[in-house]
């Protein structure tokens, strides 16, 4: 009977190494198509004062907005989508919504709308979708999903839409709501919803300088490690893991409180800087981030390599693209970038029980 | 358990290994809840006792001797980070779960995040 | 998945230790809980009880953590039955069973767990887990219970305080899993105080042990718990009289509703 008691929920962890001059480099578009994400941590060894331009990137991630109490059916205005959707790229997430109990709602900067929504809810809306994959005997959650740029004002489809998410079933929810335009435009989003409450926020930026770190030795050719040269790159993640949560990491095996330590074969770095940016933030700024990561080597740099970590909302409806994302006991969805000296770069990927191989 | 492709491209550096359960380790971050006007201190060897005692009375011997780490612990909230092996996350768990008192008084453990990968413990947007 | 309750949170003269323990299984994550009312009818006239209204504990509810959302306050009644004389205060026209949103059961002996997983009008059944399973599970009753949407009850507060208790709480639930094989099991705390809940997550992993698979146990304090209480609304709205109510009238007027016009009156249909 007691057999399951030693299992645990399944995760995937993807890893991949390329360069970033290599021409079939994807590393772009995963950026890019992580639409939702919430933190950023941005580790450089040897490194105690962060170089201006990096530094202007960190500060410079765009402000976006919480609007409260937001009926969905503003997301379908005509208004809107011809304002806003249809001239550059709208991301907005509700806000408070968790995914495994509440009706989530994403808008995603390729113009669909996507509804997680309860069995109730479905059925009131009467809107048509497709149940949700991570349900457990009985469907208890269905996805319906909107393409805004293709909906033409005045066909029978969008005033269904309309009429469901106005008359027939009022859904509101807060929202994170961001727009990345392509130029000066004349309406911003805080005019647009400024009959709701409507607050901008700026993403909080922390840093702090780490002294004299074991860190394991990696190499950019070798993901899996070679025992006596390098590590592989999950004992790398967990080791990034703990610097970011300082947890101490040199343990002896005889330890009472914990055996953790430091993957070998392990050197000491002098210092390390770690920044981390917290928000709604955006892939655009991330892409940049990412970019002048690589151009740090340009200039001799005693560091070996710098990381970049992206976190997403554990409560974001889709993981990369429009992937259906779950939770479970958790919902993790994040990647790692480690950049190498010499334009190698090693991505990793991670996901729990509720969400698709991560491209 | 890993598969493997290779893409052999002209450039030929291109690999991609995917993990399936590839962590041996869950992650739990806990703390431990008192009534607010407790006078108990605990230093973290007693908070591992304390949380060994709890595998201890519901799993017995092999319970008490599940390995796991305190990776880290705070002793002002008395939240901590566990390491645990994946096939021990249900007991752990469970054992956290169903403690009710320490040294009579009553407690309870929070469990704020259990996760796969340390890295997901510092960028959750539940907390 | 559902929202997240418990559906059991013990009621006690002691108002703000009841406002305490609600506030705390909102922070904790439950959207909804139930007041569980006891009542055992050992001492001769034990009499009912009017259930607290929800605005008498709070002005404004606690909201519930991670959302935006205020948690939901349910009354809940629950009868001990070791005869089956007291079966009778059951009966869905009973005019104190329509003051509780759902109604549960603690039958004492096998023949009182066969009747109300066969007849008894109520949305849960509660098994005994501070003592030894008095009798066998029986696969027809159990059977019938679950074709009635009738749903069956683990508490778990009393396994965290002794290990006596413990032992009754798997050991009952493990005889429970072998018949009824997870289906219509609903996890509650029973809690009394804030200490002995704990979170939603917590139970779900709980539940392994109690012998749930992973979805079902999280079923058990989530979507079960939703059918529970849609069983609770049409057992009101079944019994007889039908039970009206303006969409956007507030609980309030509805309090005020029932003592202008005299319980009585409902009744005699």
């Amino acid at each position: 009977m007691y057999m399951h008691l030693e299992q645990c929920p399944r995760h995937l962890l993807v890893c991949e190494k390329s360069n970033f001059t290599n021409e079939k480099s994807r590393h772009g578009i995963h950026v890019q198509s992580h639409y939702f994400n919430y933190q950023v941590n941005m580790l450089i060894p040897e490194c105690a004062v962060l170089p201006s331009e990096l530094n202007a990137l960190v500060n410079s991630f765009e402000k976006y907005y919480l609007v409260k109490n937001v009926p969905v059916y503003e997301l379908v205005e005509q208004q809107f989508i011809d304002r806003f959707v249809k001239k550059g790229s709208v991301y907005a997430l509700s806000y408070n919504t968790q995914i495994d109990q509440d009706n989530t709602v994403a808008l995603l900067p390729t113009g669909t709308l996507i509804l997680s929504v309860d069995k109730d809810t479905y059925e009131e809306l009467g809107l048509e979708g497709k149940s949700s994959q991570y349900s457990h005997k009985a469907v208890m959650r269905y996805v319906i999903t909107v393409d805004l740029k293709s909906l033409v004002p005045g066909t029978a489809k969008n005033k269904r839409v309309m009429w469901a998410l106005k008359e027939k079933l009022l859904v509101k929810c807060d929202f994170l709501i961001m727009w990345n335009s392509p130029g000066d435009e004349d309406f911003s989003l805080s005019t647009h919803f400024e009959k709701y409450q409507c607050k901008e926020h700026a993403p909080a930026v922390s840093t702090k300088v780490l002294r004299d770190l074991p860190y394991p030795v990696i190499q950019s050719c070798d993901l899996r490690g070679n025992p006596e040269k390098s590590c592989d790159a999950s004992e790398f993640m967990e080791w990034l893991g703990a610097v970011t949560s300082e947890i101490e990491c040199n343990n002896e095996a005889s330890n009472f409180l914990s055996t953790f330590c430091c993957p070998e074969p392990s050197s000491v770095m002098e210092k390390a800087y770690l920044c981390t940016v917290t928000g709604f933030l955006l892939p655009e700024n991330i892409c940049k981030l990412l970019e002048q990561l690589c151009h740090y080597f340009d200039e001799p740099k005693f560091a070996q390599w710098t990381s970049l970590t992206v976190h997403g909302f554990a409560d974001s409806p889709v993981s990369w693209g429009s992937a259906e994302h779950g939770f479970h006991k958790g919902g993790e969805n994040f990647y790692n970038f480690v950049v190498f000296k010499n334009r190698d770069y090693w991505l990793q990927m991670a996901v729990g029980s509720h969400d698709g191989c991560p491209p | 358990m890993a598969c493997h492709e290779r893409m052999e491209d002209d450039s030929g550096k291109y690999e991609r290994i995917v993990h399936k359960n590839g962590s041996s380790y869950h992650y739990l971050k806990i703390s431990l809840e008192f009534e607010e006007d407790t006078s108990i201190r605990l230093n973290s060897a007693q908070f591992k006792q304390l949380i060994i005692s709890s595998l201890k009375q519901l799993f017995g011997e092999i319970g008490a001797a599940l390995p796991f780490d305190v990776l880290q612990f705070e002793e002002n909230t008395l939240s901590a980070v566990l390491r645990v092996y994946n096939r021990d996350l249900v007991k752990v768990w469970s054992a956290l779960t169903l403690l009710g008192s320490y040294q009579s008084e009553m407690c309870a453990f929070r469990v704020q995040q259990v996760s796969p990968f340390l890295l997901a413990l510092c960028g959750n947007s539940r907390t | 998945m559902a929202v997240f309750v418990d559906l059991n949170i013990r009621q006690t003269s002691d108002k703000n230790l009841l406002r305490k323990t609600i506030e705390i299984a909102a922070h904790l994550g439950y959207s909804t809980i139930a007041v569980n009312y006891v009542i055992e009818f050992q001492d001769k006239k034990q009499n009912f009880i009017k259930p607290i209204p929800v605005n008498d504990l709070f002005n404004s509810l606690p909201i519930v953590q991670g959302k935006s959302k205020p948690i939901r306050v349910l009354n809940r009644l629950t009868v001990v039955v070791s005869d089956a004389v007291q079966c009778i205060e059951l009966r869905a026209t009973s005019p104190h069973i329509r003051l509780y949103d759902i109604v549960a059961v603690l039958p004492k002996t096998e023949k009182l767990f066969h009747t109300a997983c066969m007849t008894l009008d109520v949305d849960i059944i509660c098994i005994t887990v501070t003592e030894k399973q008095p009798f066998h599970f029986r696969r027809p009753p159990v059977s019938g219970a679950i074709e009635r949407g009738i749903f069956f009850e683990i508490i778990y507060s009393h396994a965290t305080k002794d290990s006596t208790m413990r032992r009754y709480t798997i050991s009952n639930s493990l005889s429970l899993m072998q018949i009824c094989k997870g289906k219509n099991v609903v996890l509650s705390s029973g809690a009394e105080k804030p200490l002995e809940l704990r979170g939603p997550y917590d139970i779900a992993n709980l539940g392994l042990l109690f012998g749930l698979s992973e979805g079902d146990a999280k079923a058990a304090v989530s979507t079960n718990c939703r059918a529970v209480i849609l069983h609770g609304e049409t057992r009101k709205t079944a019994m007889g009289v039908v039970y009206t109510m303006k969409k956007n009238q507030t609980l309030l007027d509805k309090e005020e509703d029932e003592v202008t016009h005299p319980l009585s009156k409902r009744m005699k249909t």
